[in-house]
């Protein structure tokens, strides 16, 4: 089932704009995202359900163009949906049914024969871990089974691209560790893509290769995780025990840029040569080093670095309810 | 990526890594250490699927299937309790009663017993109209109960489940998941008002051994009575779907389409035993269909205002559920906001 545009892009978006009455959901759009994982992240009513569902060619665009697998997203909806896995964040399960009738009937509202959506319903129902309770009701089932269950939905008939909204919604650690890693595997073993739309910074970093980052309608970043992380400044992390503001004194003396909090302090990192000052100026301050790395910022750091820098570029959401609806300054 | 926000140069927050305390005290520290995984008998692969998928009338006999073989056999299919599958039978086989007493006319030959079994469950008009149309006990106990069993959980259960977006996040439009749950419910109403209506039709003519002649007189009469039992079919699945539509609850939907039959039926009887005026059985779904067919299999009108009004009536009450019902269903989610 793996298809791609000839340009090897999944998603292209082109000026695309969507407004709910005078509201701005989606402005102005310009998106190419290539096959691989994808992370969609952005706060509550940022644009992420409106952006899935012009994906998926549930809703009509105001303005501009998009594609999903070549398909035009305004003209194509039911090619695309037959090509997406959806997965939703609610629940969306009959509870009445059992995991193998509920699999099998999502496969069939695909379009695949009885035979067939049951044969592949026991093969991804294995796949996510519900082999031994494919049989049992939905309405018996955990969150982490039912979780699992909607991914199986999605998954019945192998498609393209796999979206996954909050895909780790409500679950333990180790239901968590166990979808991010089917996640993970559908993407290197299987060769398909996914957009996951999470809260949690951590999961959308062990899954995915590169994020999208909405805001207030608007993507203000579409970069690999790597490249962000390059771009923020390099810090040293120490920990000294017995004197850490006389530490923190001398660091400062010598023209190095410190954050502290309590005994544990970040040292900006100029050259190779901050870790001898660093432990210069801990001899000098009488001060034990107990532990000095190079800090790897996360994608949760990135996430609150460029949510401090929109809180002071971007404007509330009152001001992008357009003029030309409520009639001022005209 | 022309506007794509710079964050070149920025630094991390610091309180999102660190504990508190002011540096100068000892500290301690508890490292929790994970639990190794000696090994495991499971092996996760992902199997590609090299399969095709069928066209549109596929996925809508998928979805008319799946409701309509509930009834029989919940087994991979829409949930029915089992009592309401009971329910349906019973229903089913007292609607079916006559043919059992036609069985027993046939029996009992010209004359006595027979002859007056034959009478009171024979062929006729009056029969034919009661048959699908008279309101007891059809429509009092039967066809009302049917339809709010049938109908009640629908479209509520979507909501209320969220399996609407199972559908509309697959190639699967929002006509097609109303026509098919509309076709799905009006298929099991049908089969048991309008199928037993014609197993009634023609097993008197198949117990009776009657002839072309008794086929010409009674034809026309049974067509009339089977247009209005279609009718009533599509009247009370559009009232019962859109009050299925505007709801959470299958309880609330069977309870409601009760009250709207029984209610209008029960306010126009008593403006009429009142004032004299059976205007206000323009209210009552079952009152407009009653007229309709009375005029359609050519018996005596109990109504005193004209017959437009009650074919206008059907066809507003018709015309108003769907509306009803395809402006819930247009909001019926798939990402839940």
């Amino acid at each position: 089932m793996a298809s791609e545009t000839s340009e090897g892009l999944l998603i292209t978006a082109k000026s695309l704009k969507k407004m709910y009455g005078p509201h701005l959901a989606l402005d102005d759009i310009n998106l190419e995202i290539p096959p691989g994982a994808i992370g969609i992240l952005g706060p509550n009513g940022a644009g992420k359900s409106t952006f899935f569902k012009c994906l998926l060619g549930l809703i009509k665009t105001t303005s501009g163009e998009g594609s999903v697998l070549g398909h035009d997203i305004r003209t194509e909806g039911d090619l695309i949906r037959s090509k997406i896995g959806y997965m939703p964040e609610y629940d969306s399960l009959d509870p009445g049914l059992t995991a193998i009738d509920q699999v099998r009937y999502s496969g069939e509202l695909l379009g695949m024969n009885p035979d067939s959506a049951t044969q592949r319903a026991h093969e991804v129902l294995q796949y996510v871990g519900l082999k031994d309770q494919r049989y049992r009701k939905i309405e018996t089932f955990s969150t982490g089974m039912k979780q699992a269950a909607k991914l199986a939905c999605a998954l019945i008939h192998d498609p393209d691209i796999l979206i996954c909204d909050e895909p780790t919604n409500g679950l333990d650690q180790r239901a968590r560790e166990f979808m991010l890693q089917t996640l993970k595997k559908t993407v290197s073993e299987g060769g398909r893509s996914v957009l996951m739309s999470s809260h949690v910074m951590d999961d959308v970093e062990r899954v995915c290769d590169r994020i999208v980052m909405i805001h207030k309608g608007k993507i203000v970043v579409h970069r690999s995780i790597d490249e962000m992380v390059n771009q923020v400044e390099k810090e040293i992390e120490i920990s000294v025990w017995g004197g850490a503001s006389k530490m923190e004194q001398e660091l400062t003396s010598i023209g190095l840029s410190v954050r502290r909090m309590g005994r544990n302090m970040r040292v900006t990192k100029v050259d190779e040569g901050t870790y001898t000052n660093i432990l210069s100026s801990a001899a000098k301050a009488k001060v034990q080093v107990r532990k000095m790395t190079d800090y790897e910022p996360d994608l949760e750091d990135i996430f609150l670095l460029i949510m401090d820098k929109l809180g002071e570029d971007v404007k509330e959401t009152d001001d992008l309810i357009t003029p030309r609806y409520t009639g001022e300054g005209s | 990526m022309k506007n794509e926000l710079d964050i070149s140069g920025g630094t991390t927050r610091m309180e999102s890594a660190f504990g508190s305390g002011d540096g100068d005290d000892e500290a301690t520290a508890s490292v929790a250490q994970k639990a190794e995984v000696k090994a495991s008998i499971y092996e996760q692969t992902y199997r590609p699927w090299r399969g095709s998928l069928g066209p549109r009338w596929v996925r809508n006999y998928a979805i008319f299937r799946h409701h309509v073989y509930g009834i029989f056999s919940s087994k991979g299919h829409r949930h029915y309790h089992p009592l309401v599958r009971l329910t349906i039978l019973i229903v089913f086989i007292f609607s079916i009663s006559p043919v059992a007493m036609l069985f027993l006319a046939s029996l009992g030959g010209q004359g006595g017993f027979g002859e007056i079994l034959s009478r009171m469950w024979g062929i006729n008009r009056y029969n034919l109209w009661g048959q699908v149309l008279g309101f007891f006990p059809r429509n009092l106990c039967m066809w009302p109960l049917l339809t709010a069993l049938v109908v009640g959980g629908m479209i509520s259960d979507d909501r209320r489940n969220g399996t609407s977006a199972i559908y509309f996040s697959r190639p699967v439009n929002r006509t097609d998941y109303t026509a098919m749950k509309y076709l799905s419910s009006a298929v099991v109403l049908g089969f048991v008002i309008v199928f037993s209506y014609i197993v009634y039709y023609t097993s008197a003519i198949v117990l009776n051994g009657e002839g072309w002649a008794f086929l010409i007189d009674t034809f026309p009469i049974f067509m009339g009575g089977l247009i209005a039992g279609i009718l009533l079919v599509i009247t009370y699945t559009s009232i019962g779907l859109a009050l299925s539509s505007i709801s959470q609850s299958r309880f609330f939907a069977a309870v409601a389409f009760l009250a709207v039959i029984y209610g209008t039926k029960m306010v126009a009887f008593l403006i009429e035993s009142t004032f004299d005026s059976s205007i206000l059985y323009l209210l009552s779904p079952y009152d407009g269909l009653a007229h309709i067919g009375q005029w359609l299999v050519g018996i005596e009108s109990n109504y005193d205002h004209p017959l437009s009004l009650s074919i206008v009536s059907i066809l507003l009450i018709n015309f108003l559920s769907l509306l009803l019902l395809t402006s819930r269903v247009s909001s019926l989610e798939v990402t839940r906001e």
